[in-house]
């Protein structure tokens, strides 16, 4: 069974690319727009990977971070920050709430496959 | 009830009997063909099924013993592991094991809560030990094509990553399955060993915990930092060590080798740039040192040396390198540092501070000849041998001064090689620059200033004076081109000879030129060398008339006068045909300057005693050829044009007294020229002060210079001069025709 990666960023076209990449490389995505979104989406789902944006509206991704380690069911789904060069602070602040991984943006697709399949296979 | 299950336990038994038997059959077979999967299944259903009836019946001692034989051949059975002569050794043991258990049972009948005999729980434990041992030995999670089962790896060419993940590492999203499977993608994982026991399960033992650690044989074409790569996230959350194979080592060892002086730094960061060492594995040795200094700070202070060892030490305690890895890196280190060392003996200074003391040098060169003055006129006879030994000490110093700031021209003169290369390619000729005497030494200011006008006449000789090869081959002339330079010393001063064997000028269409624009008149005549030297006259230097003049013509003005700017002097040979020859006379340094004083009216002036030729009494010299002006004298049959420096500066004493003049014949190139002055005061060193920007302008002095007894004397441009007085005889000649 292919392992879902749940894909939060509130600009749809990076989801979308995002999207495209990992249903290419066999992967089920659920899309969420926000840390909202993604922990309501989260509820009755099973999901092997969260990649995240780290500013978003509503919640923001280091929230988002916090929130899923709270809930028993994804404390120990691994969590892959979507995190650009101008805020090193940002990948920092992401580590201690849990998130583990991360990616720096802007990525190619391989590049992103690359990192996610470190973590999970499809 | 009981009698039931009376009833049933015996057709347990019963059956476990028959179960075993098929085991002990199957696992017979499997010695014969470690591959046959039927016998495998049979063994796997054996331990299975007694696992499974037992439960009900609660033998838990045999339930425990045969889901641990259980688990070990559904790993068997998936592939994750191979069926090994070892394992089935042990899988006998384990079914005899049984039987002796299921005796017991049978033995203790209706009292199967009795415990064991001591010597069947000691012989289970040793079984299970022998097969989890077994099991952590040889766990392979790639399966290998069992006819080539895998023994034990070529060391030379496997990687050694040791991997301790830490007991947050699941709860932090961390699947150590993962990366093995990265891992994989990489490369062949050729073993792996799991090596941590979790703690015994009591309130210590936390389910959420990762007790993994992993011993990883790994055999891959990938460098370090790739490797080191797949485990990025890990990072905090595990204890990475990756221990390249030893045909790495070889490449480390030539890495090493070959790291240029300036890549030579720390130990820790030197193998860390030729990806040794990660980044993350210097970090947490360095915290390890860090820690270390920390407990022991009283005891010792450490040497950067002691350090760098103990840095080293921890790298191979925490298996991040190989001991001879680090040898090397330590010569290499070693090495650099002896280089270094050796290249101390080389001080870099600041050129105005150089400049700074030339300039003091010179101002004690004219305070040591003012005290020569003083002491002769004062006559204290007993003075003048301390004045000799201060006045040699004196000129030692200027001229060791004068030595710091000599550099070899070679350098300058090797950036025209790729001049040449470019030019010539782009115009689709073939040139050869050849340079000797590049050794030669000149003070580094003359150096600088004369990169432009070099860089000039070498671009004229590939544009112009080099012939198309097929030209060239049309005149018999070999294909390639050559240009030479040649440099070398010559009495005080830099000569520089710039060779070409192309198409020379042609000394006719150069006249024509001149004559267009005015510089000659057609009834005017001039020699082979004077019209060659046109080119150096500003008018013929434009670049419409550089196709003409086989491009003889761009910026040759500017270029004279950028070298007579250094009190140089550009002089010019061709033929026709074949080729052309610039030579440039440059003094070798523009701070001292040994003249030759004279007097002239009021005032003195300082003659570069390199260009003076002769001096002569100017009544002794020879009649005047044109007395109404007295521009040129009979010289031993030559006519020799002269200017009189009173004249030109017009400084004449004002009570006119009839004296002896004298001539100093002065030579610029292959050109002299007269100066007449009132007296000779003979020969001085002295530093050039150059004048102030007020006086820019001015044609014909080149500086000023503070004598020994305070007054001043201008320097004399002798080149600039020599154009003066032809102009001035040039409007003469004009007024009297």
């Amino acid at each position: 069974m292919a392992k879902t990666i749940m894909v939060v960023d509130d600009s749809a076209s990076l989801r979308n690319v995002v999207c495209i990449a990992l249903k290419s490389a066999g992967y089920d995505v659920i899309e969420a727009c926000d840390g909202r979104d993604a922990l309501a989406k989260l509820t009755g789902q099973k999901v092997h990977l969260i990649v995240s944006d780290v500013n978003m509206p509503n919640m923001d991704g280091i929230t988002l971070v916090r929130e899923v380690k709270k809930l028993p069911n994804y404390k120990f789904t691994p969590i892959m920050m979507l995190t650009t060069e101008s805020q090193p602070e940002k990948k920092q602040q992401g580590k201690e709430a849990g998130a583990k991984a991360w990616l720096v943006k802007p990525f190619q697709p391989p590049v992103l496959l690359d990192a996610v399949s470190k973590l999970v296979l499809p | 009830m009981s009698l039931n299950m009376d009833a049933a336990r015996q057709a347990f038994i019963e059956e476990v009997a028959e179960l075993l038997q098929s085991m002990e059959d199957a696992l017979l077979a499997l010695e014969d063909n470690p591959a046959d999967n039927e016998s495998l299944n049979e063994v796997f259903r054996a331990m299975h099924t007694i696992k499974g009836t037992g439960g009900v019946f609660g033998y838990m001692p045999v339930v425990e013993f045969t889901h641990a034989v259980e688990s070990v051949m559904e790993e068997v059975r998936s592939g994750r592991e191979p069926m090994s002569e070892q394992l089935i050794c042990i899988l006998f043991a384990c079914r005899d094991h049984t039987s002796r258990l299921i005796e017991a049972i049978v033995e203790m009948g209706e009292d199967s809560g009795k415990p064991l005999s001591s010597d069947l729980i000691a012989t289970g434990h040793d079984l299970l030990k022998q097969l989890t041992q077994r099991t952590l030995q040889t766990t392979n999670i790639t399966p290998n094509t069992p006819e080539q089962p895998k023994y034990l790896p070529i060391v030379s060419d496997v990687w050694m990553i040791a991997l301790d993940f830490g007991r947050n590492a699941l709860r932090n999203g961390m699947d150590p399955l993962s990366f093995l499977r990265y891992l994989g993608s990489l490369g062949d994982i050729v073993d792996v060993v799991t090596l941590s026991v979790p703690p015994p399960l009591n309130e210590e033992f936390d389910p959420e915990s990762c007790y993994l650690s992993f011993r990883i044989a790994f055999r891959s074409d990938a460098d370090k930092p790739t490797i080191a790569a797949v485990f990025e996230f890990a990072e905090d959350d595990c204890d990475i060590r990756i221990l390249p194979p030893d045909s790495a080592q070889d490449t480390y060892l030539d890495l090493l080798a070959s790291l240029s002086d300036t890549q030579v730094t720390r130990i820790g960061e030197m193998l860390v740039s030729i990806g040794a060492l990660t980044p993350n594995e210097l970090a947490r040795a360095l915290a390890h040192q860090a820690d270390e200094r920390n407990t022991d700070a009283i005891s010792e202070t450490h040497s950067e040396h002691t350090a760098n060892q103990r840095l080293g030490d921890i790298l191979i305690q925490q298996g991040s390198i190989k001991p001879a890895v680090l040898e090397q890196a330590a010569k290499t280190q070693e090495a650099a540092r002896a280089k270094r060392q050796d290249e101390t003996r080389f001080i870099r200074v600041d050129a105005e501070r150089l400049g700074h003391l030339i300039n003091l040098v010179g101002e004690l060169v004219t305070s040591s000849a003012a005290i020569r003055i003083m002491v002769e006129r004062a006559g204290v006879e007993n003075m003048n041998e301390v004045v000799d030994s201060v006045d040699y000490l004196v000129a030692e110093i200027r001229d060791n001064a004068l030595q710091l700031r000599m550099v070899p021209i070679g350098e300058s003169l090797s950036r025209f090689r790729r001049v040449v290369r470019d030019t010539s390619k782009e115009l689709g000729k073939n040139i050869e620059l050849v340079i000797t005497g590049g050794d030669t030494e000149l003070d580094k200011t003359v150096v600088e200033k004369i990169t432009d006008p070099f860089m000039h006449l070498i671009r004229n000789a590939v544009d112009h004076g080099i012939e198309s090869p097929e030209e060239r081959a049309r005149v018999g002339k070999p294909v390639n081109g050559t240009i030479t330079v040649n440099a070398y010393h010559d009495s005080g001063h830099i000569v520089i000879e710039i060779e070409d064997d192309g198409a020379g000028l042609d000394v006719k269409r150069i006249r024509a030129k001149a004559e267009a624009k005015g510089l000659v008149k057609p009834e005017d005549t001039l020699s082979h060398e004077e019209t060659l030297r046109l080119i150096f006259a500003p008018g013929l230097s434009t670049k419409d008339s550089a196709t003409n003049l086989s491009g003889r013509g761009v910026g040759m003005d500017v270029v004279r006068q950028n070298i007579e700017a250094l009190r140089g002097s550009v002089e010019l040979d061709s033929v026709l045909g074949q080729g052309t020859k610039i030579t440039i006379i440059l003094p070798l340094t523009l701070a001292i300057i040994d003249g030759f004083l004279v007097g002239a009216g009021r005032d003195q002036y300082v003659i570069p005693l390199s260009q003076v030729a002769e001096c002569v009494e100017m009544k002794a010299a020879g009649e005047m050829l044109k007395p109404h002006n007295g521009h040129y004298i009979n010289l031993r049959g030559e006519v020799l044009p002269f200017i009189r420096l009173t004249e030109l500066f017009n400084n004449q004493h004002t009570v006119r007294h009839e004296h002896r003049e004298s001539l100093v014949v002065v030579r610029f190139g292959h050109h002299k020229v007269g100066l007449v002055v009132d007296t000779l005061l003979g020969e001085l060193q002295t530093v050039i002060k150059p004048l102030g920007k007020l006086f820019e302008e001015l044609r014909g002095i080149a500086g000023a210079t503070i004598l020994g007894t305070g007054d001043i004397a201008l320097i004399l441009d002798v080149s600039e001069l020599a154009m003066i007085g032809q102009m001035k005889r040039h409007h003469s000649d004009l007024r009297h025709s």
